[in-house]
């Protein structure tokens, strides 16, 4: 990561103290990471995937001078080590935000890719296809990532992430997994044969499941950074939407927990061996009921594991409510994005009309509602076995009904036929699977394409994203060379000038930023 | 507001789920070839993907690195 300053260290905590204003209530701050594989098929010759990706950033060099730059909507774009692209979402208050922010990279990605092509084609043949890959595994078996990031205020220790959150994480695949045909049979996550370190400091050298480099990007004496590495990547916008917005429910239990200095309820549920215990998650299908022993001496199902945890949720959101949603509220966004209605199309689990949707709870302000009826659902119909009840959000429930009804047409189908397809729907820039079924209303989708189309370009207006935002604007326009990180936004010629933007849900300008953007003509 | 999202937590509203539901398994019936349509026509869809090489297509995609 060339370029980049680690943020919230020990050093600039020593010269800028920053209090958060946001240290009481629900309030949080999410980000989606995610890594992209890269492919070529049909060319005249061979072509290196690495040489792809370089092609496709070649705009991003021209503009930037590096692989690694920010975008005016606030977000990070890079080539990660091995010749990843990779995209790293504004900081979102709210699930809804970091959805479209998501799909955002996800059509950043795929013009730069169909850019590359045309250029590909030249040398190649009219026939090379770039693949760019929103998955996590590639065919030799190495996987890469999707990591989520949550804000979690500071008083809560790793040891009750590790204890009482990761439980909660493996277990929610049952409705995150973005599912994977391999030689021992179709499991329904990507990468659970992949991650064995329960907790670790490293992600390269290891392949942990929550990673504690600590790195808050904010006041270190209020937050840390929460970075999720279990999930899987999703094309499934329900799915994205869901796993932030469910995780961010159960981490509000286990923060009120320790801020009043009572127990969570979730003590006792931790596993023996959560990489087993998540490989055996990973093969639901096989053995719905198979049963995982926990460190009390208990044994317990993954899905009534999940329902322990909506169990607990559910209560606790009936005490708070008010305050939860709230804090969903508190950003006062200025762009259109700010309606806050979650619009869903196709037919809901019990017979809901096409184009009815979250919309009317969500902009009543109790967001926290929808999120729980959703997550009931989902676990009610893995619970009924009724799987098809959930191919319309949950990606490896949509594969899975496609790859039975192929099956059913064609008895002499490939395995390698269904690794083919189920590497096509994860394909945003040349696949075909995944639009296929979002235009024919088979997969449900949160939000509309003209709002996505809106987040390539604005940064979400209620966060420290929305000055960032406005400074890479402002330079890009003035032709000044400038350097960023999510904490610092430094001009680097031809007079150096910085601005610090310590607190993440700060979204009104600070008298640095002011003279920085003077600087720039603004 | 749609039931859908309702918190189907009290008795009255396990109830209403319930026939809801009910309802919803026979509008399941009705629908039931209307869903094989459509996978029909997303199969059509991606016909044309099943037939260049598989295998070439799956082994194309090998990546070095990341997380």
């Amino acid at each position: 990561m060339p370029q980049l300053r680690d943020s919230g260290t020990r050093a600039l905590h020593a010269t800028e103290p920053v209090p958060s204003a946001e240290m009481d209530g629900f309030c949080r701050i999410f980000g989606v990471e995610t890594e992209y594989g890269v492919a070529v098929t049909g060319a005249e010759k061979p072509v290196d995937a690495g040489q792809v990706a370089m092609t496709m950033f070649q705009p991003i060099v021209s503009r930037s001078r590096s692989t690694n730059t920010y975008l005016t909507n606030g977000s990070r774009l890079y080539l990660d080590v091995g010749s990843h692209p990779e995209y790293a979402t504004a900081e979102a208050r709210d699930p809804r935000e970091a959805l479209a922010q998501d799909l955002a990279g996800e059509q950043v990605m795929r013009g730069l890719a169909l850019k590359a092509q045309t250029k590909l084609r030249e040398s190649y043949g009219a026939h090379a296809t770039i693949h760019v890959f929103k998955n996590n595994v590639d065919s030799a078996g190495h996987a890469f990532g999707c990591h989520e990031n949550y804000l979690v205020r500071r008083f809560v220790p790793l040891e009750a992430v590790e204890h009482q959150l990761l439980p909660f994480l493996i277990t929610r695949q049952l409705y995150t997994g973005a599912g994977r045909m391999t030689p021992d049979g179709f499991q329904i996550t990507q990468r659970a044969d992949f991650l064995d370190e329960a907790v670790s400091s490293a992600t390269t050298r290891s392949r942990p499941m929550v990673n504690t480099r600590d790195e808050p990007h904010a006041d270190p004496d209020s937050f840390r950074r929460l970075h999720v590495i279990i999930g899987d990547s999703n094309r499934s916008q329900w799915s994205t939407w869901m796993k932030l917005a469910v995780t961010h429910l159960v981490l509000c239990v286990i923060e009120e927990a320790f801020r009043r200095g009572e127990p969570s309820g979730f003590e006792d549920w931790a596993f023996v061996d959560p990489a087993a215990a998540n490989r055996a998650v990973s093969r639901f299908l096989d053995a719905p009921d198979a049963v995982l022993p926990l460190a009390s001496g208990e044994s317990v199902s993954a899905l009534a594991l999940q329902r322990r945890y909506f169990r607990a949720v559910e209560s606790f959101v009936a005490d708070h409510r008010e305050a939860m949603d709230a804090a969903f509220a508190a950003g006062v966004p200025a762009t259109g994005l700010s309606e806050k209605t979650v619009e869903t199309t196709g037919e809901g689990l019990s017979g809901m009309t096409a184009g009815a949707g979250l919309a009317s709870d969500y902009s009543a302000g109790s967001l926290t509602t929808v999120i729980l009826g959703e997550w009931d659902r989902a676990l009610r119909a893995l619970e009924q076995g009724d799987y098809d009840a959930l191919a319309d959000r949950v990606d490896w429930a949509a594969k899975r009904r496609v790859f039975e009804a192929l099956r059913r047409r064609r008895p002499e189908v490939t395995f390698a036929q269904l690794e083919q397809l189920e590497l096509d729907y994860h394909d945003i820039a040349n696949g075909r699977l995944y639009g296929s079924l979002t235009a024919r209303s088979q997969m449900r989708r949160l939000l509309t394409a003209d709002e996505t189309e809106r987040a390539i370009h604005e940064a979400p207006q209620d966060t420290r994203a929305a000055l960032r935002g406005r400074f890479v604007e402002a330079a890009l326009a003035s032709g000044a060379q400038f350097s960023a990180d999510w904490t610092h936004l430094t001009v680097t010629a031809p007079e150096r000038r910085e601005a610090v933007l310590l607190d993440p849900f700060e979204a009104a300008p600070t008298p640095e930023f002011s003279q920085l953007m003077e600087s720039l003509g603004r | 507001m749609p039931q859908q999202f309702e918190q189907p937590q009290s008795q009255s509203q396990e109830t209403h789920e319930d026939e809801a539901l009910a309802q919803s398994a026979t509008q399941a019936a009705d629908q039931s070839q209307d869903q094989s349509d459509v996978l029909d026509s997303i199969l059509d869809d991606i016909e044309s993907t099943l037939e260049t090489n598989a295998e070439e297509y799956v082994n194309s995609f090998v990546q070095k690195g990341g997380e």
